[in-house]
């Protein structure tokens, strides 16, 4: 019975019955602090030189400096506000855009191989000719963080409209729907499952090619950090700057995207699928 | 008549539907023709300056010098087999890790927030301690690309495995499959089409990752092709090296990974279900 597998799992494993919220943050952090015992211990035993891997100690010291004479926040600062820029800028071109081109299915087959064409080049590979365009800076980076989550947003959203079965369709409008109630009625909300999983890959792919930009193009932001760290074998600021590289993703891919993807698809995707 | 009042641009188009749903592999790359002209036109009228967006044309001829003298054909295969060697790598390590981590609940609850943290953690954040580590070098490369295809891969095994229903396990047990078989005919092929769709991902992933890389680390290879253009400032060779990454991953992911992935899927696909 295909339907009692949410129950049951598979042996030993288990979907395991969810835990309280305190025993599941417990759960998820332990191992992390285990994993925080073994680096030191290893460094220890091992007496790794800093210039190779850094202790414990040295990172949190440079966190503290850094966050005392205000270097860390800016460098913060200045990718979260690129990333939030670029990202707005895109979302906001790519959904119209992408609404435009799949309501009609021609028009759709037409621009579906071309968006997949500029979706593959999405991000990295367009920061040599941004930072030609742009110079280096804010404007080549941001443009590498916007057509990141433009075209890959704009493909996503145009197969969400595209997947709407035309009945839906047919249906509103023979109920007498104006072309306005079509699109804020059917349109957006069957392929808004689509346009967050769209959002969400658009901006791993921004992300990266964020921390990329940085390293190469600016002088200011957490790749910047990393890379200059790089120049003075200051091991302990460029594993400093990694795991807040990372302890920011996660909470926007867990606090932010994957709620908004868990509540479109659980609020349209049982619509569609019903 | 209707037909009468349907203008002849509209019954061109309609013929070029009627053709297009015939041939879909060409029908594919009719739509790039107008995008084509669109920026030779553009360049042609001058809004930018030719140093700026040179047209296509003058990157076609680049393409055939570039070819010629053999600097393109060496520069994509190195890129090619670093990405492949890395992929490789990730597939041999993450197949295995991600069926461990998805069979065994104490693995799983001890390595799960490990991998999703160095998941997040993000290949191209590596590049600075492993230039220290390793130096401007392949090894460098290689590893980013392991790295990044890892954890698509290792994540979704552990859903595609998760995703086998216990009724199987128990069938398979109870008649008389050993462990091992277990493992091979019902838990290895029931996560097939997700761990297809995490080296899809992963392969997405590390694409950008290596030509990052490649920038950053600068020997060799399309990224670099681009990226030493940019210093140079020459355009042509950075739009050229564009359109070499986008036709390459296109033809690897339409003619090798999506008929994969829909094989699976179509072959494995129920049996998960």
């Amino acid at each position: 019975m295909p339907s009692t597998e949410a129950e049951t799992g598979t042996y030993t494993i288990a979907p395991m019955r969810r835990p309280g919220r305190v025993a599941g943050a417990a759960a998820f952090v332990v191992p992390l602090l285990a994993l925080l015992v073994i680096w030191e211990a290893v460094v220890r035993a091992f007496d790794v030189s800093p210039r190779v891997f850094p202790a414990i100690e040295p990172v949190v010291k440079a966190g503290i400096e850094a966050t005392l004479d205000g270097t860390l926040i800016r460098h913060i600062g200045a990718s979260l506000g690129r990333i939030a820029l670029g990202t707005l800028i895109g979302i906001a071109l790519a959904v119209p855009l992408g609404i435009a081109m799949g309501t009609n299915r021609a028009v759709s087959t037409f621009f579906t191989p071309l968006l997949r064409f500029f979706s593959v080049l999405a991000g990295i590979a367009w920061i040599p000719i941004a930072t030609l365009w742009f110079g280096y800076g804010f404007g080549a980076i941001t443009f590498v963080i916007f057509n990141a989550v433009f075209f890959v947003v704009a493909y996503n959203t145009l197969l969400g409209v595209t997947s709407i079965a035309m009945p839906l369709r047919h249906a509103a409008a023979s109920l007498g729907a104006s072309r306005w109630q079509l699109l804020s009625e059917v349109l957006v909300p069957g392929a808004l499952p689509n346009i967050v999983t769209g959002v969400r890959t658009g901006l791993g792919f921004a992300w990266r090619g964020l921390i990329a930009a940085e390293m190469i193009a600016t002088n200011v932001g957490l790749g910047y950090m990393l890379f200059v760290a790089r120049d003075f074998y200051r091991t302990e600021v460029i594993v400093l700057g990694m795991i807040i590289i990372g302890a920011l993703w996660l909470l926007i891919d867990r606090l932010l995207l994957a709620p908004l993807e868990r509540a479109t698809i659980e609020r349209w995707g049982m619509v569609r699928a019903a | 008549m209707s037909a009468a009042a349907v203008s002849p641009g509209l019954r061109l188009w309609g013929a070029y539907v009627r053709w297009s749903a015939r041939q879909p592999v060409l029908a594919s790359l009719v739509p790039f023709v107008p995008v084509l002209v669109l920026w030779a036109a553009v360049v042609q009228s001058g809004i930018f300056p030719r140093v700026f967006l040179p047209g296509p044309i003058e990157v076609v001829e680049k393409f055939g010098t570039l070819m010629a003298n053999g600097i393109l054909p060496a520069y994509l295969e190195d890129s090619v087999v670093r990405l492949a060697a890395g992929t490789a790598v990730g597939l041999a390590i993450g197949i295995p890790l991600g069926l461990l981590v998805g069979l065994s609940d104490r693995a799983y609850r001890v390595l799960w927030p490990v991998l999703l943290f160095f998941q997040a953690i993000g290949d191209i954040a590596w590049l600075p301690i492993l230039l220290i580590w390793f130096g401007f070098g392949l090894t460098t490369m290689i590893f980013v690309i392991v790295y990044t295809v890892l954890f698509p891969v290792v994540l979704n095994t552990v859903l595609g495995v998760r995703s086998v229903p216990l009724e199987l396990h128990r069938a398979a047990l109870s008649l008389g499959a050993s462990r091992a078989r277990v493992l091979w005919e019902v838990v290895l092929p029931g996560a097939l089409p997700n761990i297809m769709t995490g080296l899809r991902n992963g392969l997405g992933f590390g694409w950008r990752a290596l030509i990052a890389a490649e920038i950053i680390v600068g020997t060799s290879g399309i990224g670099f092709l681009m990226f030493d253009a940019r210093r140079a400032g020459s355009v042509v060779e950075i739009l050229l090296g564009m359109a070499v990454l986008g036709v390459l991953w296109y033809v690897v992911d339409s003619w090798v990974l999506a008929p994969i992935e829909r094989a699976t899927g179509q072959r494995w696909g129920l049996v998960t279900r």
